[in-house]
């Protein structure tokens, strides 16, 4: 080797060995459930820079889902947006209208298309895509169902392994759950739908299970007034006036599961994601089953997706479509899922090793998967939080009785009409 | 005023005085006890110190103490010098535009913050300052609050001491000095506790202009353990909230008589 060879050589290997951080990319991402899912993402993050040493990407946890739309959208305006961030999937539609994001299908290969956009559970892909693009990549995505307390069952002399099939089959349970003490006090309630906070989540699984819908594919109309929609209302009206198998007025959302553990309610729903919090520190076995339907099997769809913002040049959204990819694929997808309690958003996520030896132990874990297939996509509409908003509260008109199912919802569709009207 | 309304005065002081402690109560009760007496009040009830030690293991709480002192300090400090400066000229100096200019800081009061998010964020953004502690505090330097509380009460100090001063031959500096500040120290006051508190809770202009563990808040460490996907963990939470609200409690405290004095003086309420 002559001098002059030496040193190309030694020059070549010098430029492979030292990581040149090419590519910069901003990741902002919300934490919704507790434990470790902000250390989880900065372990993701960390793993896939090892793999790759010529893109940086800084990790930046943002607080809710709210406050990250709020960051992500004031660090467009100002002109400084992140390359790419975690939001609510029901935001899609907000963000498509203020032009902030970016499409994926233009940064993907035609193979990838159809082997990797192509590979998501298409319940997910329900409020990800809109006007034959592809806006989201599902990650953190739950679902409700229903948990039910073995032990509570076996008090009241059902079968402890099955949980409810159907509406009439949770009302008649529940009224054998219902426990009331000697002065006539209600001690234990057969059932728990919490209705704090946004209750539409989970009324549109009620919706879903009568046959209904919330909102078109387009996003410019919603169905709050359809007979499924007044009928899945009724329903959850009865179950405590009239039924009296749940307690009356506005239920806490974040206190249900507490509820459930000491046993002031045999059977609540609440999302997959509360899975890890159940397992951990229910003092009883417990059940998890499909959200009971009034006519078939429904339910909503919830959580957050991958967006790439505008105002990124090609090769950073490139390098950050292709940690998604790595995020998404079915060994990364898995140690997410375990961690979390998010519902892997892929079939092949549920064929590897780890994710099977996981539902063997767990096989609970596999009932929001299965349920997958009769899922509709929560409400996800132009103006969503305003319209949202105007759902919520007819939802808790009518329930804490201020105003008939009919009459709140009537009034809804007329609000929400008015809104979406600009967008047909 | 009777003894019965003496009585019912008293009565319903202890009422209110109740009620207003009551969340408090109630997070210290949920902080010291383990999860599963959340809700069931038993005086039996071991204590613990593990939600605190849980807490403080989910973020870096040092480091965002660290940041929180550090931004609370920086801001009240540019706030007292700079307001006191803008105060004194607009009580007691005369020039050309004063009026406009005092009407200007005014509609300042008027103004919600929020509604400057896009263009603070711009201004921070070309100043070259995102994601550092002093772009968290800038917005809030020039505080309309300050400079209008100090005027007014920089106006009710007699003319005759700021002309006593003069003709001892003091100058302007020093006459703001030695006898307008002496004498506006608890409207200072006052206004520094509504400063101080103001930035230890400010949560969502930190959230948005910093990215990094050394320059974000303890609000912004707090909201790790909003996690509405999963149910409330009120234990921690609560462990969690009173940690990181603690320095504060103690001050006020610590310095009540203090505070509410120059309350009173002034005028706040």
């Amino acid at each position: 080797m002559t001098l002059r060879q030496h040193f190309l050589a030694t020059a070549a290997l010098f430029a492979l060995a030292t990581p040149a951080f090419a590519i910069d990319l901003e990741f902002y991402f919300p934490v919704a459930v507790g434990g470790k899912a902000a250390e989880t993402v900065q372990a993701l993050t960390d793993n896939y820079m090892k793999a790759h040493p010529d893109v940086k990407i800084s990790a930046i946890y943002t607080g809710s889902y709210v406050d990250t739309t709020a960051k992500a959208i004031t660090a467009a305006r100002g002109g400084n947006p992140p390359e790419l961030i975690i939001a609510g999937a029901a935001d899609m539609f907000a963000f498509i209208d203020e032009e902030l994001v970016v499409a994926f299908d233009d940064l993907v290969s035609e193979a990838d298309k159809a082997a990797w956009l192509g590979g998501f559970f298409p319940a997910f892909m329900a409020n990800s895509q809109a006007d034959g693009k592809t806006w989201g990549i599902p990650f953190q995505r739950s679902t409700p169902v229903l948990y039910w307390n073995k032990d509570a069952f076996k008090a009241a002399g059902l079968d402890p392994e099955k949980g409810p099939a159907n509406w009439a089959e949770m009302v008649e349970m529940g009224k054998k759950l219902t426990v009331k003490d000697a002065g006539g006090a209600v001690k234990q309630y057969g059932v728990q739908i919490p209705s704090s906070g946004f209750p539409s989540w989970l009324w549109s699984g009620i919706v879903a299970g009568a046959g209904g819908k919330m909102a078109n594919a387009a996003g410019n109309e919603t169905y709050f007034n359809s007979p499924e929609a007044i009928a899945a209302l009724e329903a959850i009206v009865a179950l405590s006036k009239t039924d009296g198998v749940m307690a009356p007025g506005i239920l806490e959302w974040g206190s249900t599961p507490k509820a459930f553990f000491e046993g002031q309610a045999a059977m609540i729903w609440t999302t997959t994601g509360n899975l890890t919090n159940v397992r951990t520190n229910a003092p009883f076995p417990f059940g998890v089953g499909f959200l009971p339907g009034l006519k078939q099997n429904g339910a909503p769809t919830g959580g957050g997706n991958f967006y790439l913002m505008k105002g990124n040049n090609e090769a950073e959204l490139k390098a950050a479509v292709d940690f998604v990819k790595w995020a998404t694929s079915p060994e990364q997808a898995a140690n997410w899922t375990i961690a979390t309690g998010y519902v892997a958003p892929r079939a092949d996520v549920w064929e590897t090793p780890v994710m099977k030896d996981y539902v063997a132990g767990f096989p609970q874990a596999a009932v929001a998967r299965d349920q997958l297939q009769y899922a509709i996509a929560e409400l996800t509409v132009f103006e969503g939080p305003k319209v949202t908003q105007i759902i919520n509260s007819a939802l808790e008109a009518a329930i804490t009785g201020q105003k008939s199912p009919k009459e709140a919802l009537d009034a809804a569709q007329a609000d929400a009409d008015a809104i979406l009207k600009a967008y047909r | 005023m009777t003894r019965t309304d003496t009585f019912l005065a008293r009565v319903a002081g202890w009422m209110l005085a109740l009620l207003w402690v009551l969340p408090l109560l109630y997070a210290i009760w949920a902080a010291f006890h383990a999860p599963e007496f959340e809700a069931k009040f038993d005086l039996t009830a071991p204590l613990t110190l593990h939600n605190f030690s849980r807490a403080w293991e989910q973020a870096p709480f040092a480091r965002y103490f660290l940041n929180t002192i550090l931004l609370v300090t920086m801001i009240l400090s540019v706030q007292l010098v700079l307001c006191t400066l803008a105060a004194f000229a607009f009580a007691r100096l005369e020039f050309p535009g004063k009026n406009a200019a005092f009407a200007l800081v005014l509609v300042q009061l008027m103004v919600t913050p929020d509604i400057l998010l896009v263009e603070n964020y711009k201004t921070i953004r070309a100043l070259g300052l995102v994601d550092t502690i002093v772009a968290i505090g800038l917005p809030y330097f020039a505080s309309g609050f300050a400079i209008f509380l100090l005027r007014q009460t920089f106006m009710t100090i007699p003319r005759e001491l700021d002309e006593a001063a003069r003709v001892e031959g003091c100058t302007l500096l020093g006459l703001l000095w030695r006898v307008y500040v002496p004498l506006g120290k608890p409207a200072m006051l006052a206004f520094g506790l509504v400063s101080v508190s103001h930035h230890w809770n400010n949560f969502l202009w930190p959230l948005i202009i910093t990215n990094s563990v050394e320059t974000r808040p303890l609000t912004v460490g707090l909201s790790l353990f909003s996690t509405t996907d999963s149910g409330t963990d009120w234990a921690l939470i609560m462990a969690a909230t009173l940690m990181t609200s603690a320095p504060l409690l103690l001050g006020f405290l610590l310095f009540q008589r203090q505070f509410v004095q120059s309350f009173m003086r002034a005028g706040i309420k």
